[in-house]
């Protein structure tokens, strides 16, 4: 996640106050930060995500009361939309965790995206928010509405084969 | 480590996002061109001669001198009609974003293939309550990008 850059509650309290350039340097802001995040969700559907992902940001920016947390806020409503709109696509068909390429399966490292596509979007939506976010499990859950057991249970392997595989 | 995915994103989706949360009410259309995205690029960034000649309420476009260095681009643009208002206006390749204290506009391009591009056009009214008076978007959007794929035609 960023760290706030200089001016940016003054740009967040001007794109509040229905400025439309202010929202978008805004937008030029944390677009690139919802990117990434929709992209490992979302897959194929990345850009319609980011899109789906940035209007639910922009129309709930009247909420934002601390600018400085704008960064955590952003990620929180942008991961649950690319799950929704993940799991709404007909793209979207999970497979069993069973299925997933054993550690230190060459496949892994050649096509990570390979991998993600046969997670369903909340398991990719957990790997991304503990392995590239560097959220704990607890966070996790909150984030994505589900029991920190259910986190930890459903995730563990899928985690273990991905880290194992990078840290060849 | 391997890369992890991340997601397309282009400046016709960022136009479609700004007109989903402007306060007031806008209109966004969109269009795929018959030339590539540098010549419609370069046809739609020359505001001051080419909006009049595309966009059905403006009738002249004058681009003010900044006060200073980096301060926004601003435009002094008259209307056929009521309209008669200085817009700031952000304005880079593939992007073009307006606004006065009452009307918003914009257009966006992405290269399509190598011989195409997608053009949108944003219309709108800044202020609460605007969609009301949707109807009187119609002479500022018009059918602004029939009208521009013309002008590409005689150009």
């Amino acid at each position: 996640m960023q760290e706030p850059p200089p001016g940016l509650a003054e740009l967040v309290r001007a794109a509040q106050g229905g400025d439309q350039l202010a929202v978008g340097r805004l937008l030029d802001l944390i677009t690139p930060y919802v990117r990434r995040l929709c992209g490992p969700i979302a897959l194929d559907d990345g850009a319609d995500a980011t899109q789906e992902a940035l209007i639910a940001v922009f129309r709930k920016l009247h909420q934002l009361q601390c600018p400085d947390a704008l960064f955590g806020w952003v990620r929180a409503i942008a991961v649950r939309e690319a799950v929704r709109y993940a799991t709404r696509s007909a793209r979207s068909q999970p497979a069993e965790l069973g299925e997933l390429p054993a550690p230190g399966d060459p496949q892994l490292a050649a096509d990570i995206r390979d991998v993600l596509s046969r997670l369903s979007p909340e398991h990719r939506a957990v790997l991304l928010l503990r392995d590239l976010e560097g959220l704990d499990e607890r966070q996790t859950a909150a984030l994505l509405a589900v029991a920190p057991g259910t986190v930890k249970s459903r995730l563990s392997r899928a985690r273990l084969s991905f880290r194992k595989a990078w840290q060849q | 480590m391997p890369q992890w995915p991340v997601a397309d994103f282009d400046p016709v989706r960022r136009l479609h996002v700004i007109a989903a949360t402007t306060p007031g009410a806008a209109r966004i259309g969109e269009a795929v061109l018959d030339a590539p995205f540098e010549r419609v690029w370069s046809l739609a960034q020359d505001l001051e001669r080419t909006m009049p000649l595309w966009i059905p309420d403006v009738r002249t476009v004058r681009l003010l001198t900044p006060e200073s260095t980096g301060a926004p681009l601003q435009a002094r643009i008259h209307g056929h009609t009521r309209l008669r208002a200085t817009f700031a206006i952000d304005l880079a390749p593939g992007w073009c974003l307006m606004q006065s204290r009452l009307v918003l506009g914009g257009m966006a391009a992405r290269p399509e293939t190598d011989r195409t591009t997608r053009l949108a056009f944003l219309g709108g009214l800044r202020f609460p309550g605007a969609r009301l008076l949707a109807p009187a978007l119609r002479p500022f959007t018009g059918n602004p990008l029939a009208r521009f794929a013309a002008l590409l035609d005689e150009e």
